[in-house]
């Protein structure tokens, strides 16, 4: 008896029902509103909607620049950072880092109000650059998202191959383009991914810096407050289609550089 | 109306498939009839908005010291209702309190299987729920006004119950379903440093580049909606001779519910110069940012005006309230009872009856208008506290010099009560500050006008013009930006080429 109940198999229960009651039901959900009119019938008016329509097809695009600047942002303020606390001898290096990591433990929206009133004292009138204060806003949220994955794949750099690339003639700046640069690259695809996919969506932040132009997270919150669950069923789909597209994306470029990075 | 918008994703698709999964197995725990009387417990499930009902707890310097005697709300009011409707009626009623964020946000909640007993929506979302045939009439024991635990029916204002009584929806008043609980109008809160009351007194302020970037509006669709009919009908509904139309009231109803497709085309071009003209669209951000100067005006409920200025009162910063020239929008929120609650269960019904009835208790309004800062819509009948209240807050000391007399008959006066008068002493400032606010006066009222339900295609045209209004148009893209992204995508294209032809070699 005793056997059976604590069997490997058995122990997996929960999850299995917890994945079956959290994602695949909602899931199911999803596909059925995506699918169906108001009177429960099948249709593709919704997918066809979405892709013949200005506005829909604009924010698409909005969300994308603004994802695509902030992580560009994010980017080049992590990857020096990381470098110099993962290569520096710093005794103070944790200490540094914990300090980037940091603001994670404090609210976010007590976050970005502070960040608010900051800006409103630089720049005076938030309003006269909304998309500015939105790539400000979510650079300063999703910052340690980026930094932490990169910082680890180049400690984790093994130093022997510097060390040949430096004896073999190459000067520094050409070692780090061969050498780091190619093999933080897994660091650097998975920072870009958990900055790109909530920055197309974190609409709070928008809208708690007065960004009054929608993204995805607010058309969809807006199609489910004029009651239209079809389309905002649509719309929440294919943002999980280009998520998944984007994820295999990234896991593709990973894989060629794995193997790329063996042939060193 | 305190809505703080709640337009979580995750958590409506995670409500959808909890309310999917669970509605079936919650357990309606209603009354047992064969159970002897002294143990019966019926289970009431209100669901009202955030923070719109007393809950108790208040300091001994909160006291409401009026001369008729003390009010101060020691426990919440759901103890205080399940305390008195056993003293009174000998049945234990155990209240299950929730919440709502949004009228849009109630009806999901109905429709993905929720159910309550009483709930508290708007005006439109009654009728919404009144058309699609959701919702209990009030029992005719509800309207007995000799029974002296009916606090609704000789306590509410004659205006208001006019208002009920003669608005109807299918042939069915308002009022057989519905028993108000708080009301106000639409306006604009504004600091009169920066500000004139005559520019504040328009709606055509939302797009006036006099306040460039200084204005926050509305972030729901109905409230902008008003706002920008008001705006682009301004010249017309302020004519003399428009004002002067015997029919003016009706009149002034069908302009500001018009949704032909021009004025919906001419709504979306003005919404879309106030949103290049304003501060925000805001759901909850606009009275702490009124309240910090941040910006100059704010487009405002009427309650949370009141509270607003309050606020900045502290800081000694004076704001005042205009109410637009043009009209501005009278709102409900009101107790309704819904079938699929109810299920015709008598006691449970007499449950939620007695629970509006409570709340309608003079003392017991004041209790709620402290701690929501709404105007509840009981004037008290013969109960005189909540005119008391009233005068306690804004009635001027007796020392002020700079007085003005405030009449609010229109809402106090019951018919056949011509001897009484309703008008309050107030310091001048009050008539366009906080007291117009909490109780606008009866020229400002005259302007109102109610918004009605849409109907599905009136709506659908609506929520696109928003969403045209708030979205980005692809059309709207710089061409530099398409070029910008090309090269981007043209070097990423390249280097992955390279490398692929790199590996394969």
């Amino acid at each position: 008896m005793h056997k059976y109940l604590f069997s490997r198999k058995n122990l997996g229960i929960p999850y299995a029902l917890f994945l079956v009651l959290f994602v695949m039901a909602p899931l199911l959900v999803l596909f059925y509103y995506a699918f169906t009119n108001g009177q429960g019938e099948f249709t593709l008016l919704n997918l066809t909607g979405f892709f013949s329509d200005p506005n829909t097809l604009g924010t698409l695009c909005y969300s994308f620049g603004i994802a695509a600047v902030t992580t560009a942002v994010c980017l080049l303020l992590a990857y020096p950072v990381a470098y110099i606390l993962a290569t520096s001898r710093f005794r103070t290096k944790s200490v540094i880092l914990m300090l980037f990591v940091m603001p994670m433990w404090i609210n976010f929206s007590l976050r970005i109000t502070a960040l608010k009133e900051i800006l409103t004292w630089f720049e005076g009138n938030l309003a006269y650059h909304p998309f500015l204060n939105t790539v400000l806003g979510m650079t300063y949220d999703f910052l340690p998202f980026m930094i932490l994955p990169i910082y680890n794949t180049i400690a984790k750099l093994d130093g022997a191959l510097l060390e040949a690339a430096r004896d073999l003639g190459a000067g520094g700046i050409q070692a780090f383009l061969k050498v780091t640069l190619p093999l933080s690259m897994p660091g650097i695809l998975s920072g870009v991914s958990m900055v790109f996919l909530p920055a197309m969506t974190n609409y709070v932040v928008l809208d708690m810096l007065y960004n009054s132009t929608y993204i995805m997270g607010s058309l969809i919150g807006s199609y489910f407050a004029a009651y239209n669950w079809h389309g905002g069923s649509m719309i929440a789909l294919i943002l999980l289609g280009i998520v998944c597209l984007f994820t295999l994306l990234t896991r593709g470029i990973e894989e060629e550089n794995t193997r790329g990075g063996a042939l060193l | 109306m305190n809505a703080v918008a709640k337009r979580s994703v995750p958590g409506v698709i995670a409500g959808m498939a909890g309310a999917l999964l669970f509605s079936s197995s919650v357990t309606v725990y209603a009354a047992d009839k064969d159970s002897q009387k002294g143990e019966q417990t019926v289970t009431l499930r209100v669901c009202n908005w955030e923070e719109y009902i007393d809950i108790g707890g208040w300091d001994e310097e909160d006291t409401i010291d009026l001369d008729s005697g003390d009010i101060i709300g020691e426990r919440s009011m759901i103890q205080d209702f399940e305390e008195w409707y056993y003293e009174n009626y000998g049945i234990r009623v155990k209240v299950e309190y929730s919440t709502f964020g949004t009228n849009e946000d109630l009806y999901n909640m109905l429709t993905l299987g929720d159910t309550y007993d009483l709930v508290c929506p708007s005006e439109y979302m009654i009728m919404k729920l009144m058309t699609e045939d959701q919702l209990v009439p009030l029992s005719e024991d509800f309207f007995d006004t000799s029974d002296k635990n009916n606090y609704y029916i000789n306590g509410v204002s004659p205006y208001i119950r006019s208002i009920f009584e003669n608005n109807e929806i299918d042939g069915k008043p308002w009022s057989n379903y519905a028993a108000g609980y708080m009301w106000g109008i639409t306006g604009i809160v504004y600091n009169p440093e920066l500000v004139s009351e005559e520019a504040a007194s328009s709606w055509r302020i939302l797009n006036d580049p006099a306040y460039h970037r200084q204005i926050t509006i509305k972030d729901n669709v109905r409230d902008s909606y008003f706002a920008a009919v008001g705006a682009i009908k301004s010249d017309l509904l302020t004519s003399e001779r428009f004002r002067q139309n015997p029919d003016y009231q009706k009149q002034l109803e069908i302009e500001m519910n018009d949704t032909s497709k021009e004025t919906i085309a001419k709504v979306q071009e003005y919404l879309q110069d106030v949103k290049n003209h304003a501060y925000s669209f805001e759901t909850d951000s606009g009275k702490a940012d009124m309240v910090t100067g941040k910006v100059a005006a704010n487009y405002q409920w009427s309650g949370d005006a009141v509270y607003t200025m309050d606020q900045a009162d502290e800081d000694d910063f004076p704001l005042a309230f205009a109410v637009p020239e043009e009209s501005t929008n009278i709102y409900f929120d009101g107790w309704v009872m819904l079938k699929n609650g109810i299920l015709e269960n008598r006691l449970k019904q007499h449950a939620a009856e007695a629970f509006i009835n409570f709340n309608s208790r003079a003392d017991n309004v004041i209790r709620n208008m402290f701690y929501v800062g709404y105007t509840s819509v009981i004037s008290g009948g013969d109960d005189m506290r909540i005119f008391e209240y009233a005068d306690w807050c804004y009635g001027a000391e007796e020392d002020e010099e700079d007085v003005s007399e405030y009449d609010l008959g229109y809402f106090f006066l019951e018919e056949g009560d011509e001897g009484r008068s309703y008008i309050i002493t107030a310091p001048s400032d009050q008539v366009y500050r906080q007291l117009f606010a909490q109780y606008p006066s009866g020229e400002a009222i005259s302007r109102s006008s109610l918004m009605v339900c849409f109907d599905d295609e009136q709506n659908q045209a609506i929520n696109q013009m928003w969403i045209n209004v708030r979205c980005y148009n692809i059309h709207d893209i710089p061409v530099w930006v398409w070029a910008a992204a090309g090269v981007v995508m043209g070097i990423f294209l390249a280097a992955a080429g390279r490398k692929l032809a790199r590996s394969r070699r």
